[in-house]
C-alpha cells in the first residue's frame, strides 16, 4: 500500500489510527500477559482464548494501517494460540519476544 | 453510479476503516452494521446493491448471517462478498462452498478495496 502522506485517506487514516490506538495497544496487553502467565505455567483457558482472538484481530487490521509487517507477526502468534492444547511450551520465550515487537511497531506509527 | 454497500463487521476499527475506504475512494454510500443480527434488518430495510460480512463476529457468525439472508426473499438476491482474516486453505474452501459471491482478505488495501469489490461484481 503506497498512500501520499498528503492524500485525504491517508489523513483520514491516521485520525482512525489515532482513534483506535487504545484499542490496539489493549490487543498487545492480552497478547503480553498471555505470554507472562504462559512462561509461568499459568495461561488459563480464558486467557488462552482471549489471546487468541487479539492476535487474530491484529493480524486483520494491522496491515491495513500500512503495519504488513504487524500483521506477520500478529498471524504467528494466532497460529501459536490456536493449538488445541495451547502454544508449544519450547515457543514461550517467542510469544514474549513477538508482542514486545508488535508493542514497539504500534506505539512507533506516525 | 453510486452504489450501496452495507458493511457487517462486530470490529470498530475494521468497519470504520472500509468505510472510509468505500466513501472516500469510490463515493459509494455506506451502511453499516456491528453484528449479524443487525445485519440482517438493515439489510432488509436498505436494499444495498451487495454486502460485506465479516465471517468471526460473536453471536451469529458470518456464515450464519449468510444463510438466514438467502432465507429471506427480501435480502435473497443481493450479493455477498466474505471479509476474513482466516487465511488457512481449508477455511478458504468452506466459505467459498457457502455460495458467497467472493472472499475477501483481511488486512485489505484501503485503497484498492472498491476496486476488488467492483471488480467481483461487475461494476468496472
Amino acid at each position: 500500500m503506497t498512500l501520499s502522506k498528503q492524500s485525504p485517506i491517508a489523513e483520514a487514516l491516521d485520525r482512525l489510527w489515532a482513534q483506535f490506538l487504545p484499542e490496539m495497544e489493549q490487543r498487545v496487553a492480552t497478547l503480553e500477559a498471555a505470554a507472562k502467565s504462559f512462561a509461568g505455567d499459568q495461561l488459563s483457558i480464558k486467557q488462552h482464548e482471549e489471546a487468541n482472538t487479539a492476535a487474530h484481530k491484529l493480524a486483520g487490521v494491522l496491515g491495513t494501517f500500512g503495519l504488513t509487517r504487524g500483521t506477520v507477526l500478529a498471524r504467528e502468534l494466532e497460529i501459536m494460540y490456536s493449538r488445541e492444547n495451547g502454544p508449544d511450551p519450547a515457543m514461550a520465550s517467542q510469544l514474549a519476544e513477538i508482542a514486545a515487537q508488535l508493542r514497539t511497531m504500534i506505539e512507533s506509527r506516525k | 453510479m453510486a452504489h450501496r454497500i452495507l458493511i457487517i463487521d462486530d470490529e470498530d476499527d475494521i468497519r470504520e476503516v472500509a468505510a472510509l475506504s468505500l466513501e472516500t475512494v469510490a463515493g459509494w454510500e455506506v451502511i453499516t452494521a456491528n453484528s449479524g443480527a443487525q445485519g440482517l434488518a438493515r439489510a432488509a430495510e436498505s436494499q444495498p446493491d451487495a454486502i460485506l460480512l465479516d465471517v468471526m463476529m460473536p453471536g451469529m457468525d458470518g456464515p450464519s448471517t449468510f444463510r438466514e439472508l438467502r432465507k429471506n426473499p427480501v435480502t435473497a438476491r443481493i450479493p455477498v462478498l466474505l471479509l476474513t482474516a482466516k487465511v488457512q486453505a481449508n477455511d478458504q474452501r468452506r466459505f467459498a462452498d457457502l455460495g458467497v459471491e467472493a472472499v475477501l482478505f483481511k488486512p485489505f488495501d484501503p485503497l484498492t478495496l472498491s476496486n476488488q469489490i467492483a471488480s467481483v461484481l461487475g461494476w468496472n
